[in-house]
């Protein structure tokens, strides 16, 4: 199924001035009626918790409300409502996208998706030996950059049974596992994108079932730093990183968010296509991440010996 | 070493709010203090969820939900009674936040030993 990857998370919270103060922080563009947008046209739809036009919520009161998934084609939508049809209600909206539930409770939408093409270059790097390099005379870094989010990247979910949320992603959405954390859940990526994950599950004792971050690719590992550095200096709080994760290889940079989930910065995933063997390793420290750096107050060695010398 | 260390002034913080503060000088702050209802309440700023290494509000001073109801943790949505400092919703549930002795001076200070 030519599933690409989320276009949209709805949320349903009840401080919707501090969400849009924080997302419009983070780099998202306010298209009104509470939709914020990343280049590409991905984005979230931050509404009050009470908006009937919201599915209901889980029952641990989570913010996110529905996974919206972008689809390559028309045809996908059709094969997804015919698959899902055979065991549950599938509701076609006035919009022409589909709603259902995933055997987990989670609310999901799937929409031919509305996602723009982007031509951008990654951030370049020069390094000896290698040609593609960043043209002479071009800078690498500017103090006051506001690197934007490009594009929605994944979504991670607290889940009681990761076993039966990847059967369903697997068996019924045609998702492939790319790696896994023993004993803790799999990362997937549906069959329409080569991205290394765009869902990762958490498992947990069920009354933590809900969000646990969602993050929008960046265009490179100085993007993530200097759009996780203006977090900072905005009086945001960093909950982990930055530092670089070893399954997928993405820099990442978490903040905690009034979404009462994490929100993260990515660059540089992974790619992978059918060949690729998942790996398994034991959940923690040292498994999820290469390095990871701490935040300091920018600090310079500069001048002569100490004063009085 | 515990040692008696002045915060503020009662008169600093507002009903309903909270305050963090860097005692120690850390560069961030290890504590904050709640006013509700004239009562104040600390905590140290380290959510159980992680045995106390994340510490919990998403921008400085922002430890309360919306109606001033709970103190929460923005990485997961943890609510934790001002009162007690028990968690009774999101990971952490039935868990506590490490509480810091605080006594205020007949002059109105807000004195905490850490
Ligand atoms: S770290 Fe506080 S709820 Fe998870
Ligand atoms: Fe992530």
């Amino acid at each position: 199924m030519n599933i690409i990857g989320p276009d949209l998370l709805v949320f349903g919270v009840d401080n919707v001035d501090d969400c849009t103060l924080f997302v419009t922080d983070y780099g998202l563009e306010g298209r009104g009626n509470g939709r914020f947008e990343a280049l590409d046209g991905t984005g979230l739809l931050i509404l009050p918790k009470g908006d009937p036009s919201l599915p209901s919520a889980l029952d641990t009161g989570t913010t996110l409300r529905k996974t919206i998934y972008g689809c390559g084609d028309a045809q996908t939508l059709d094969a997804i409502e015919a698959e899902l049809k055979k065991d549950r209600e599938v509701k076609r909206l006035e919009d022409g996208s589909l709603e259902t539930v995933d055997d987990l409770g989670f609310t999901l939408g799937f929409q031919v998706s509305t996602r723009r093409a982007l031509a951008l270059p990654a951030e370049m790097v020069n390094a000896p030996g290698a040609s593609a390099k960043r043209p002479v005379n071009s800078i690498g870094i500017e103090k006051d950059a506001r690197p934007r989010p490009r594009s929605l990247s994944h979504v991670v979910y607290f889940v009681p049974d990761y076993a039966r949320a990847e059967a369903f992603y697997r068996d019924r959405l045609g998702f492939i596992t790319t790696d896994r954390f023993h004993n803790t859940g799999p990362f997937m990526r549906p069959a329409g994108t080569d991205d290394h994950h765009t869902l990762f599950f958490i498992q947990t004792p069920p009354h933590m079932k809900g969000i646990e971050h969602f993050t929008f690719h960046m265009g490179g590992p100085s993007d993530v730093m200097q759009a996780g550095t203006n977090m900072v200096n905005k009086g945001y709080q960093s909950f982990w990183g930055p530092g670089r994760h070893l399954f997928g290889s993405n820099w990442f940079w978490y903040f905690k968010s009034p979404f009462g989930c994490n929100m993260e910065f990515d660059a540089d995933m992974d790619l992978h296509d059918d060949s690729w063997v998942a790996r398994e390793a034991p959940p923690g420290a040292d498994t999820s991440q290469a390095f990871l750096l701490q935040y300091r107050e920018k600090w310079a060695p500069m001048g002569g010996p100490p004063p009085g010398k | 070493m515990e040692a008696r260390r002045v915060l503020c002034h009662l008169d600093d913080l507002e009903d309903d709010s909270t305050r963090g503060f860097d005692p120690d000088g850390q560069g961030r702050d290890t504590l904050f203090v709640v006013r509700k209802r004239g009562r104040v309440f600390a905590y140290r700023d380290e959510c159980p969820h992680y045995r106390g290494t994340t510490t919990l509000p998403w921008r400085k001073d922002g430890y309360l939900d919306s109606s001033a109801e709970f103190i929460v943790c923005a990485a997961h949505g943890a609510k934790f009674e001002i009162e007690t400092g028990l968690c009774v919703h999101g990971p952490c549930l039935g868990e506590s936040l490490p509480t810091v002795s605080l006594s205020i001076s007949q002059d109105g200070k807000v004195i905490v030993e850490c």
